[in-house]
């Protein structure tokens, strides 16, 4: 099977630091995959080079066949990759809605010159991308709110429209940095269910960035561990559960010392 | 919705009103004739309103801090000027076959040349200046300001530092409320739209923007080509209203005189602004018999306002208007 990412000896080098060292890694098309390690073990700096944040300092990134590493973020998102923020992100003073529908710009054909003109095709257009910002909505439960401004939603709301807003551009590669973030036990739960319920109605692969493990474990088909910006390992949840050099990384052991 | 198109009738009102009852003194169409101090007020109001509406397009739904406005402005005067004033009389023989029409139609063609090379400086400007964010890029747009005004002072041909005399008159009261009602459409109709909740979501947050496929220095440099346009038009009509133009009435303070309306009115509010606009036009000449003064009244203002309002004169107040939200029942 031809994979959707495929990474191969991916290295970022900022200055002398080397922060993700001949890194290779793949995505396969409706995968569900983790990627996780220690807090400075390169996983934000792996996810920015994918996102076109970081150009990689050498090796290739590839997504559906095409070279993409180095591309600006703009592009990488219009060829089908689209990511959240550790840090909500959204566009403070639009409303709900309307962060859906700046996110359909990608596909829209009206640009400028029909936003000025307010023809047919124009209105037809901002009528059909505001129907479909609606229906995303109502599938994740946030129609009601569609008109209030998105900093009146509550948090695990806001983390919600961040992903709906990822969604709208359509992506096949769906980045999650660190969605588990400032949850709740029950708000876990809830985002484990919402996330393979997005690969399933939008057949989409998912990269997950997550320092749960509670999280990682229960929903990941594949999960790559990173430390010092290597690859120590890479294998199923029950796998990786029993990988000593995991162990050692996470809780400190003789050979990580070594 | 509905604050603009209010915003819109008023300002067609107002022109058609003037179009019928003033225009300049030597228009031959007027009706009655207002006194010339009153005339020129109202078009300076109107000229502000286009200055102040294009700068809220890049300072305002853009979110870049330009402090360059009247750098454009100069470049749309000059521009327009060098076409009835300094090839004037040649152009107009050669238009000599539409007969009375003539001299408007130059004006109409020298304002668009204004306008166009305005638009021109501002992609030059814009282009690599862009990159940059906040104070950095208000200091390059401050700049390149000064180095138009250097410039020109030191072109013998456009005038030189003793500026340029003689510029036929043919700013009216229609032709520049019609611009001003025609720079609060395209401004309304370009963020109202898929295409440009990208200039907000730039200002709200780059990254975001540029993660969900906007490019944004696409986005930043189309605000910044679409308000040097409008500030081109807007210098035009200052040209021939006046007749005179110097190097000195397009310094660093003009652009700050719009900045100041632009922030007055609230960032990102049309209606706020061009209401600013033409307050503070009205304001400045209340003030006038306290010539020195004056910019201490303007400093208060911008201070009381600032704590008072901090939004600005509308600001958020348009969004919450009924029929916008639905967060009162």
């Amino acid at each position: 099977m031809s994979s959707l990412l495929q990474m191969q000896k991916v290295t970022v080098r900022f200055g002398g630091l080397v922060a993700v060292s001949e890194v290779d890694f793949h995505v396969h098309p409706g995968e569900l995959v983790g990627l996780i390690g220690p807090n400075g073990a390169g996983k934000t700096t792996l996810f920015n080079v994918v996102t076109g944040v970081y150009a990689p300092t050498s090796g290739s990134v590839q997504f559906a066949n095409c070279q993409v590493g180095g591309e600006p973020p703009f592009r990488i998102t219009a060829r089908g990759i689209a990511r959240t923020f550790q840090n909500i992100r959204l566009f403070a003073s639009l409303s709900v809605l309307d962060n859906v529908v700046s996110a359909l710009n990608l596909h829209s054909k009206n640009g400028f010159f029909g936003a000025l003109w307010r023809g047919k095709a124009f209105r037809a257009e901002e009528e059909e991308n505001r129907e479909e910002a609606r229906k995303l909505l109502e599938i994740f439960g946030l129609a009601d709110a569609a008109h209030a401004p998105c900093r009146s939603l509550p948090y695990g709301d806001q983390r919600r429209l961040e992903i709906v807003r990822a969604l709208a551009t359509k992506p096949r590669l769906l980045l999650l940095d660190e969605p588990a973030a400032g949850m709740n036990p029950t708000e876990k739960i809830e985002l484990m269910r919402l996330i393979r319920f997005i690969r399933e109605r939008f057949g989409l692969a998912v990269l997950l960035v997550e320092h749960d493990m509670k999280v990682v474990m229960g929903i990941c088909e594949r999960i790559a561990v990173l430390e010092h910006g290597c690859k120590i390992a890479e294998g199923t949840p029950s796998d990786i559960r029993r990988d000593s050099r995991v162990i050692a990384a996470y809780l400190g052991g003789e050979v990580a010392n070594a | 919705m509905k604050p603009r198109i209010l915003l819109l009738l008023v300002v067609a009102a107002f022109a058609s009103v003037s179009f019928c009852f003033t225009g300049h003194p030597e228009a031959s169409w007027q009706l009655a004739q207002l006194d010339d101090y009153l005339l020129n007020i109202l078009l300076m109001a109107g000229i502000n309103v286009i200055l102040a509406v294009s700068l809220n397009m890049v300072n305002g739904y853009t979110g870049q801090f330009s402090l360059g406005h009247a750098g454009f402005m100069a470049v749309g005067a000059y521009g327009s000027a060098a076409i009835t004033q300094i090839q004037g009389k040649a152009l107009l023989e050669a238009l000599g076959f539409l007969g009375a029409a003539a001299p408007v139609v130059l004006f109409s063609l020298a304002m668009l040349v204004g306008g166009v090379l305005a638009a021109l400086a501002g992609l030059a400007v814009g282009l690599p200046s862009l990159r940059l964010k906040g104070d950095y890029l208000a200091i390059v747009t401050l700049g390149f300001g000064e180095i138009i005004r250097v410039m020109l002072q030191n072109t013998e041909a456009l005038g030189g530092a003793r500026g340029l005399t003689g510029i036929p008159p043919r700013t009216t009261l229609g032709w520049t409320w019609a611009i001003a009602a025609l720079s609060i459409y395209c401004v309304g109709a370009l963020v109202r739209s898929t295409y440009g909740r990208g200039f907000l979501a730039v200002r709200d947050d780059e990254i975001a923007a540029e993660a969900m496929g906007i490019n944004t220095t696409r986005y930043k440099v189309t605000a910044f080509v679409v308000g040097s346009f409008f500030a081109g038009l807007a210098g035009a009509l200052y040209a021939h209203m006046i007749c005179y133009i110097s190097p000195e009435g397009f310094s660093f303070m003009k652009s700050v005189d719009v900045v100041v309306m632009v922030i007055l009115g609230g960032m990102g509010s049309t209606a706020g602004v061009t209401l600013a606009a033409i307050l503070l036009t009205f304001l400045n000449e209340v003030l006038r018999q306290m010539q020195e003064y004056r910019m201490v009244a303007f400093s208060l203002l911008l201070i009381v306002l600032m704590i008072a309002r901090p939004q600005g004169l509308i600001g958020d107040l348009a969004r919450f208007l009924p029929g916008r939200t639905r967060l009162k029942p």
